[in-house]
Formats: C-alpha cells, sequence, structure tokens
C-alpha cells in the first residue's frame, strides 16, 4: 500500500486484502463519492424535461440490463443472445401480478420494491433453466441455445391471452410516503430508484469479483478445465452466472414496467437482446465501468443520428429516409469498428485516462 | 458631447428595430402546436410515409392559404420506428412543447400510451382504427370506422351477395398481433348475433413466401371467401399464390373457388403494385376517396401532392388522402374553437371535436362521408365504401355501406 492514502502512482500492495479494497486511494474514494452526491442531487438543482428524464431513466435501465450480461458474457465469457428475453421475465413477473390482481391492486403500487425483486428472482430462476444447456454446450451452439429461449419467450407472450398476446398490459402509479407519485413527479422518482438500483448493483458486483464465486467466473472463462483442476465446478458456476445475469435481467425488466407503466411484447424482442450485446461490446466486455459506458453511447448515439435525420428531412424531406435509414446502418458501423480497433470497449480509453492521470506529470 | 448624442440615437434606433420586430411578431398570429409521431421508417412505414406527407401538405396548405388568417399550425413529425418506446419518447417532448392536440399511428403506441392521454387530457387521433383504442378512453378520436366495424360490416357484405346454398364459409386471414386479432372476436359476435354465415377457420399469417398449403386446406374445408385484415404483402403473396394454383374466383364468389375480402390496410394501390394481375376481383373497404375514382375532393388531393412536388405514388395513395384528412379534422377542431370566440387548449379542442355531429359535422374532402363525433361515438366516419379491382384499379361496387350488425354486439 502506498505511503500516501490519498495519492498513489503505481501499486504497492503488500497483501491480498490491499488489493481488494473497493477503493485503492482516498482521492478514489472522495471522487467517487463527489460524482455519486451529484448524480443524486443535480435533479433537485436543475429542472429537465420529462422527454429527457424518460431518455435518462431508459439509460440506467439499459445499464442495469447490461451489468447482467457482462456477467455471463464478458466475465463468464458465455454468450447469450436472449437477454431481452430476460429482461421480458421481469416486466412480465410484474405484468402476471397485474393482471391477476388488478393494476392498482396495492402489491403493484405499494409493495413495489418487493416485487421488483421477485421479478429479479424469477430472472434468476429463468437464467439457471436456461443455463442448464452450458453444462454441455460452448460458444456458438449455447449462443443458439439462448437465441431459442428468445424465440420461445416471444411465442409465448404473443399466443397466450394471459399475457394479453403481447399488447399493452397495464401497471398502475406506485405509492410513496409522501402519496401516490403522478405524472409530474414520474420520471424524477423513478431516476432516484433507478439509480439508487443500479448504484446497489454496481457495488453488488464489485464485491462478487473480491469473492471466490467472482473470481470462478473468470477462471472458468479463462480456462474452464483448469478451473476444474482447481476444484472449481464449471458446470455449477455457468449455470449460477446465468442465473444472476437473469436476476439483474429481471430487476431491469421490473423497472421498465413502472416506468413506462404498462409491459408490451415489443421491448424484448430479439432486436433488443441484440442491442444489449452492442452496449456491452461497445462499452467493454468483462469490465463493470464498460456497462455503464455501453447504454451511454448507443443510447447517446441513437438520438443523435435521430436528430440528424430531422434536421436532414427539414432541408431536403426527400432525404430523410435516407437519414433516418442512417440509425441501423450507424448502429452495425460502430459495432464493428469497436471490435476492429477497440475490442476492450470505452472501459479501455477509461483505464487508460486514469493511468495517465495516475502518473500526471510523469511519463512513466 | 457628440459622442452622446450619436450614443442616444443608436440606442434609439436599436429600440425602434426591436419594436418593429414585436409589432411583426403580434402581427403574425399565433402557432398552434401539434405533434405527431409515425413509423416514416421500420415496419408498416410502406403506409406511414405516404400519411406523413399528406399531413405535412395539409397542415403547409393551411399556413400558406392561410385558413385560419394570422394564427398558423406548427405541426412537429417525429419518426417512431413503429416502436412503442420511441412513440413515448415523442409524445412527452411534444407534451413538454405545449402541444393542444395529438397524432398518433400505430395500435400498440396507441393502446400503450392511452392512460397518457387520460392523464393528459389530450385529444388524440390515431391512424390505428382498433376498436380496443376506445376501451376506458375518452380522448381517442377514431378518424374512421373501427377494424371491428370494417370486418363485420365486409362479412354483411359476404352474406347479401352470398352466391352458392347454405351459409358462406369465411376463412379469416389475419396479422399476427393486436392489430389483427382484434377485430376476429367481434365477426364471431356478429355471427352469432344471427350474422348467417360461418367462419370455418381463423389463419394468422407469418412471414411464409408461400401460402399453397394453406390455400389447399382452406379449400378442402370448403371455404368460399377470405376474409384478410392485415396488411398488404403477406395478402399480395397470398393472391399470388391463389392465381397460380388457379383457386382464385373469376367472378365475385364464384362456386369452388376463393374470393378474397379485406380491411383497410390490406388494399390500396400497393397491394395491386405487388400483386399485379392476380388482385383482380380483390373486394376491398375503406372510408376515403380513391383517384381511381375521380371527383371534387380527389382533384384538390392531387392538387396539394403536385403543389409540395410529391410523386405519383404518394398522391395516389389512400394513406395520403388519411395524412390529409387529420389534418383536416384538426384544422377544422382549432377553427371551430376560435370561431367561437374559445382559446385554443386541450380541453377546448376536446369539446368541439365532442360536438362534431349532426348538422356541425365535419365533411372533408378526403372522406366518402362526414366525420361525426360525440361523447358517445368516437369514430369518425361511419360509412364505409366497398372497392373491387377492375383493370388494374379500384373501382366503386355500389353505394357506401354501413354495418348493421356492429350496432346489435355493441
Amino acid at each position: 500500500m502506498s505511503a500516501n492514502k490519498w495519492l498513489a502512482t503505481g501499486n504497492f500492495f503488500t497483501t491480498y486484502k490491499q488489493e481488494q479494497r473497493t477503493f485503492l486511494t482516498n482521492l478514489d474514494q472522495s471522487i467517487f463519492t463527489f460524482f455519486l452526491v451529484v448524480l443524486f442531487s443535480w435533479p433537485l438543482l436543475f429542472h429537465l424535461s420529462n422527454k429527457s428524464m424518460l431518455v435518462i431513466d431508459n439509460i440506467l435501465i439499459a445499464i442495469v440490463a447490461v451489468m447482467g450480461l457482462n456477467l455471463v458474457t464478458g466475465f463468464a465469457g458465455l454468450i447469450s443472445i436472449g437477454h431481452a428475453a430476460f429482461v421480458g421475465i421481469g416486466a412480465y413477473t410484474v405484468a402476471s401480478f397485474c393482471r391477476t390482481m388488478g393494476d392498482s391492486h396495492i402489491i403493484v403500487t405499494h409493495f413495489w420494491p418487493l416485487l421488483i425483486i421477485i421479478s429479479g428472482f424469477m430472472g434468476a430462476l429463468f437464467g439457471a433453466i436456461v443455463g442448464l444447456p452450458a453444462l454441455r454446450l460452448k460458444h456458438l451452439y449455447l449462443a443458439i441455445a439462448t437465441l431459442s429461449f428468445q424465440m420461445i419467450f416471444q411465442w409465448v407472450i404473443n399466443f397466450m391471452s394471459f399475457f394479453n398476446q403481447g399488447q399493452t398490459i397495464f401497471v398502475g402509479r406506485v405509492f410513496w410516503v409522501t402519496g401516490k407519485v403522478g405524472r409530474k413527479d414520474h420520471y424524477l422518482f423513478w431516476y432516484f430508484v433507478i439509480l439508487t438500483t443500479v448504484v446497489l448493483l454496481g457495488f453488488g458486483i464489485r464485491n462478487l469479483m473480491k469473492t471466490r464465486y467472482g473470481r470462478s467466473l473468470i477462471a472458468v472463462r479463462d480456462n474452464d478445465r483448469a478451473a476444474d483442476a482447481m476444484g472449481m465446478n464449471p458446470g455449477l458456476t455457468k449455470v449460477y452466472a446465468f442465473a444472476l445475469s437473469g436476476f439483474f435481467a429481471g430487476v431491469a425488466g421490473a423497472l421498465h414496467a413502472y416506468l413506462y407503466r404498462g409491459v408490451g411484447f415489443e421491448s424484448f424482442t430479439l432486436h433488443e437482446s441484440i442491442s444489449y450485446l452492442a452496449m456491452a461490446i461497445v462499452g467493454g466486455l468483462g469490465t463493470l465501468n464498460g456497462s455503464f459506458w455501453g447504454p451511454v453511447a448507443i443510447n447517446f448515439l441513437d438520438l443523435k443520428v435521430g436528430s440528424l435525420a430531422e434536421v436532414v428531412g427539414q432541408y431536403m424531406p426527400s432525404g430523410m429516409n435516407l437519414a433516418t435509414a442512417l440509425k441501423p446502418f450507424t448502429f452495425g458501423l460502430v459495432i464493428v469498428l469497436f471490435l476492429m480497433f477497440e475490442p476492450r470497449g470505452i472501459a479501455n480509453w477509461w483505464r487508460i485516462t486514469k493511468s495517465y492521470t495516475k502518473m500526471w506529470p510523469f511519463r512513466y | 458631447m457628440k459622442s452622446r448624442t450619436i450614443l442616444f440615437l443608436n440606442a434609439l434606433l436599436v429600440l425602434s428595430v426591436a419594436f418593429a420586430f414585436t409589432v411583426t411578431a403580434n402581427a403574425a398570429g399565433k402557432a398552434y402546436k401539434i405533434g405527431m409521431s409515425l413509423a416514416i421508417t421500420g415496419p408498416t412505414s410502406d403506409a406511414g410515409n405516404p400519411y406523413a406527407k399528406g399531413t405535412e401538405d395539409y397542415f403547409k396548405f393551411v399556413n400558406e392559404t392561410k385558413v385560419l388568417g394570422d394564427d398558423t399550425i406548427d405541426c412537429t413529425i417525429r419518426d417512431d420506428q413503429y416502436k412503442t418506446a420511441i412513440t413515448k419518447r415523442n409524445f412527452e417532448e411534444y407534451i413538454d412543447d405545449g402541444i393542444v392536440m395529438y397524432l398518433n399511428y400505430s395500435t400498440g403506441s396507441t393502446l400503450g400510451l392511452k392512460r397518457d392521454f387520460e392523464e393528459e387530457k389530450i385529444p388524440v387521433l390515431p391512424a390505428s382504427y382498433h376498436a380496443g383504442n376506445l376501451d376506458d378512453s375518452n380522448y381517442i378520436f377514431l378518424p374512421v370506422a373501427s377494424y371491428s366495424e370494417q370486418l363485420v360490416a365486409l362479412s354483411e357484405f359476404v352474406v347479401k351477395n352470398h352466391k352458392g346454398k347454405g351459409k358462406a364459409k369465411v376463412a379469416m386471414f389475419i396479422h399476427p398481433s393486436a392489430f389483427g386479432r382484434g377485430p376476429v372476436e367481434d365477426a364471431k359476435k356478429a355471427v352469432a348475433a344471427g350474422l348467417n354465415m360461418e367462419i370455418v377457420e381463423v389463419v394468422e399469417h407469418g412471414k411464409d413466401l408461400d401460402n399453397s398449403a394453406m390455400l389447399k386446406r382452406l379449400m378442402s374445408k370448403g371455404v368460399q371467401y377470405v376474409l384478410c385484415h392485415t396488411v398488404q404483402s403477406p395478402v399480395a403473396t397470398m393472391l399470388k399464390d391463389s392465381s397460380r394454383l388457379g383457386l382464385t374466383a373469376s367472378s365475385y364468389g364464384e362456386e369452388g373457388k376463393l374470393t378474397f375480402l379485406g380491411v383497410h390496410y390490406t388494399g390500396g394501390n400497393d397491394l395491386i403494385a405487388l400483386a399485379g394481375d392476380a388482385c383482380k376481383g380483390f373486394v376491398w373497404s375503406c372510408s376515403f376517396n380513391l383517384t381511381s375514382e375521380k371527383n371534387d375532393g380527389t382533384t384538390k388531393q392531387l392538387a396539394l401532392a403536385k403543389k409540395y412536388g410529391r410523386d405519383d405514388k404518394a398522391a395516389n395513395s389512400h394513406n395520403y388522402a388519411a395524412g390529409i384528412m387529420v389534418a383536416q379534422v384538426t384544422t377544422e377542431a382549432i377553427k371551430r374553437t376560435k370561431d367561437a370566440g374559445l382559446e385554443i387548449t386541450k380541453e377546448n379542442l376536446y369539446n368541439t371535436l365532442n360536438k362534431m355531429n349532426g348538422k356541425n359535422a365535419y365533411q372533408p374532402y378526403t372522406t366518402i362521408g362526414p366525420v361525426t363525433y360525440s361523447k358517445t361515438d368516437r369514430a369518425g366516419v361511419d360509412m364505409l365504401q366497398i372497392y373491387s379491382v377492375q383493370d388494374g384499379m379500384f373501382k366503386k361496387v355500389g353505394e357506401p355501406i354501413q354495418s348493421e350488425f356492429m350496432k346489435k354486439i355493441k
């Protein structure tokens, strides 16, 4: 450990315990605390439109979902292309309560934190079930197995009348200690809820990686036979990686249901699964902060290309279609460029920036 | 001293210019904000694209020809790619901007945002004619009769014009979504209420490129009429397969063959372009005037398209007419509210729309009948025109009709 607790220009660990600290220096801790205070306080100081708050809430939900995907794909090295279906399981858990009890039932409106946790566990249950093929399958074959789950999910939702055949199932307005959360405060209220969830789950992953359960994920990813020889159980690790990922996705789904005050099939399609995967790749697979960068980058790109299409449409009406079609093109191009030139994602830029500032003004 | 005078004169000049601009701004009248969200790209954009053009052109026309005097309509049109999440984002932005009326598109998003419309108390004109839009809703106004009403009316047409003995045997060919499934229940209710036909099978189509097996199965079950409620491309595929297999009736209701009929989004010029000769005899219900049947309305429609440089495909599309129609209704509601000396607000526009009935009914040039709304009637044009493909274009069949059984089952 560095002698100076505020600044460290290198790694000076002398025990494993030191290496496992959440914050390496007091400066790191202070900056992080300041950043958190800013995140929680800015909406109280600056008014933002409902549309902007909706966009931000959406990004935060995507962060929760991508953290889950990163666990299974980034940390455990298991490809999942049915992640949106797991998110859907969470959302449809809330929807099922609404269908059976009514969308204004006290459990839906007052006990929503409990419902969000139950949705997470439902996601975990389905994650574990879908993870079972991982005991025998690897790589492309496992990807196809998760794709099958996505297809089955879509089919069930689309055809079962209990799930309103994919049409919107409404979710009632929730209550907080101050009373019913009205339309005016809806997005702000959910901003705080989702942000709190992101912080808690983020710390959860950070701490998980310090435990043997977290390390076994990485060991199984790097070489499952070697991990087996070291006394780990690769099969169980894979199933529990899927379950954990499902939990995160389930929580994200429940938050989505409450934020949009309804659950409709089209938010959980294969296209959404691919989007989550793209966010994880662009952010940086196998890194915690990559789960934050990816959703921000992809959503920002989506909005900016949309705005560009609008501007083009104003000056050249005939060019609007082409400009709007740029959206999926840009989306694909960004993924390809990242895979080619920065496979470690934006998280790697963050790592480079951090290591540069750590040594500044010295070069090495 | 001299420099002070110059400074004073300059300040006076700046103030005069500012004042002049203020006066000009006031003289320019008010701008009423309207928001529209629809699929310009993505699924169903073949319909959404001309629809958006129709609305855009008509509002431009209104502003340029001073239909509302010095006041103007400021309509923002955004693409939602047929995704409810994007529609919601657009809607929230419009609400932040202070719109007084909202124009929506898809069935999914209209159903999904229904509660937001209720809470915002904002009148909404969607491009979806799904009957479910009206359940537990006060602020959604369907431009024309619901899909359910159209499908039941088309079923009544089948029964009235049935050729052969016994009940008319019908199969439904529907879109695998809320949009497609919604009206089927109402058609079944109409049958239960005494409509003399038998629904043999309800087929939810996939993305099949070949319908031979399905058509053969329908034939083996004795089906004589296929009622379609979906979009054009699957209908075109089916019509081409039927024609190739020699199963299409050469005249309406020919026994031992299949006669195809469809609701609003199944027909139009796009169907003819996709299916070619195979759509000969296809029967279609629609509440809009078609440019293949020239009248004053279609002449104005084509003139509008020409004025704003639209191509023939858009100009002749019934979706272009539908886009114009919602802009017409919006403009008329604003005009009537203004004429009544009321401020243009969401509430006043809502009340004006509810009074659009009886002698106050509104007749836009794009539709085959008047638009009527009241607190109990939220479907605008109740009349339907039956068209049939003859010589490569849709031609009128008889006078406009209205469903009788829909009143019984409501």
